[in-house]
C-alpha cells in the first residue's frame, strides 16, 4: 500500500464510521416515530445498509477478487432461501403449544 | 478450479477465500435464531413489543456504538499492518480493538444484572404476563449469549494479534491480522441486526 493509498483509505474508513453511527442514530430515533409495520421495515432496511457498508469497506468486498463476493452474495442468497422455505413451513401451521408450555407466555 | 487456477493466487489469498466459506457458515447459523425471532414476532407480536419495550436501549446503543467504532479501528490496524511506515501502530490499534469488544461485553453484564433483579429472565419469577413475551426473553439471551461468546472469541483472537504484532511475530503478520478483523466485523455485522430486533421494537407505543 503506497502513502497516497493509504491516506485515501483512512479518510474512507473514518467516512465510513462517520456514516454508520448517524446511522444508527437515524435508527434509534425512527423507533419513536408510530409508523406500524414500517418501523421494523426502516430498522432492518437501516440494518442492511450499516452491514454494506462494514462488508464493502471494512471488509474489503468492495476491493475483493470475484470470488470472494461471490462467496458473501451465495451466503446471503441462501439464507433468504433457507428463510423463504422455513417461513413457508410455519405460515401454514397451526399454532399447538405443548401443555408444558401453558399459555406461552 | 484445477491445481493450475490455485496456483495463479497467492496464499494470502486462499486464506481470505477460507476465511469468508468459515463466515459463510456462520451466517448460517446465527441465520436459524433470527428465523425463530421472525416466527415468534408474528405470532406473538403485543408478547414481543412488551418484552422489547423493557430492553435497556441506552446500553443497547452504547454498545453498538462501541461495536461500530471498534470495526473502524481494527480496518484502520489491518490497513496499518499493510503499511510500512504505520506498521508500528497496528499492536497499539488491536488492543484498542479488544478494549472496546471488552467493555462491550462489561456493558452486557450490567445489562444482564439488571434483567435479573428486575424479572426478565424466563423462568418462575418472570414478571411480563402477555403471551410471547417469555418466548422474547429466552431468544434475547440466546441470541445475546451466543454473540458475546463469539466476541469473546474475538477479543481472545485479536488481544493475541496484538500481543504478536508489538513483538514482530511471523504469525502476527498483515494476512494474519486481516483474517482476524475480518472475523471481527462479522461478529459487528450480526449485532448490527440484533440491534433493531431487540432493542428498537415497541419503543412508541
Amino acid at each position: 500500500m503506497t502513502e497516497s493509498e493509504f491516506r485515501r483509505h483512512g479518510w474512507r474508513l473514518l467516512a465510513a464510521w462517520a456514516v454508520l453511527i448517524v446511522l444508527m442514530l437515524a435508527s434509534l430515533g425512527s423507533a419513536y416515530v408510530p409508523l406500524g409495520r414500517g418501523n421494523v421495515a426502516v430498522g432492518l432496511a437501516i440494518a442492511l445498509a450499516k452491514a454494506g457498508i462494514v462488508a464493502a469497506l471494512f471488509m474489503g468486498l468492495a476491493r475483493a477478487p470475484a470470488l470472494l463476493r461471490v462467496v458473501g452474495c451465495f451466503a446471503l442468497g441462501t439464507l433468504l432461501l433457507l428463510i423463504g422455505l422455513s417461513g413457508i413451513d410455519y405460515a401454514t401451521r397451526a399454532v399447538a403449544p405443548a401443555p408444558f408450555q401453558g399459555s406461552l407466555r | 478450479m484445477n491445481t493450475r487456477a490455485l496456483a495463479l493466487h497467492d496464499e494470502g489469498f486462499t486464506a481470505r477465500l477460507g476465511m469468508w466459506v468459515f463466515l459463510a457458515s456462520e451466517v448460517m447459523f446465527f441465520g436459524g435464531i433470527f428465523v425463530t425471532y421472525a416466527y415468534g414476532r408474528s405470532h406473538w407480536p403485543q408478547g414481543f413489543a412488551e418484552a422489547g419495550r423493557h430492553t435497556h436501549v441506552v446500553i443497547g446503543t452504547v454498545n453498538t456504538a462501541l461495536l461500530l467504532t471498534s470495526s473502524a479501528v481494527v480496518a484502520f490496524a489491518s490497513a496499518c499492518a499493510q503499511h510500512a511506515r504505520m506498521r508500528r501502530w497496528t499492536g497499539r490499534l488491536l488492543w484498542l480493538t479488544a478494549a472496546f469488544g471488552a467493555a462491550f461485553l462489561a456493558l452486557k453484564g450490567v445489562e444482564y444484572a439488571k434483567e435479573w433483579q428486575e424479572g426478565l429472565v424466563p423462568g418462575a419469577g418472570f414478571v411480563l404476563a402477555t403471551p410471547g413475551a417469555q418466548l422474547f426473553s429466552m431468544l434475547y439471551f440466546f441470541a445475546t449469549g451466543l454473540h458475546a461468546l463469539h466476541l469473546a472469541i474475538g477479543i481472545a483472537l485479536v488481544g493475541a494479534m496484538a500481543w504478536g504484532a508489538g513483538r514482530r511475530r511471523a504469525w502476527a503478520d498483515a494476512e494474519a491480522v486481516e483474517m482476524g478483523a475480518l472475523y471481527w466485523h462479522f461478529v459487528d455485522i450480526v449485532w448490527i441486526f440484533l440491534y433493531p430486533l431487540i432493542y428498537l421494537l415497541g419503543r412508541h407505543a
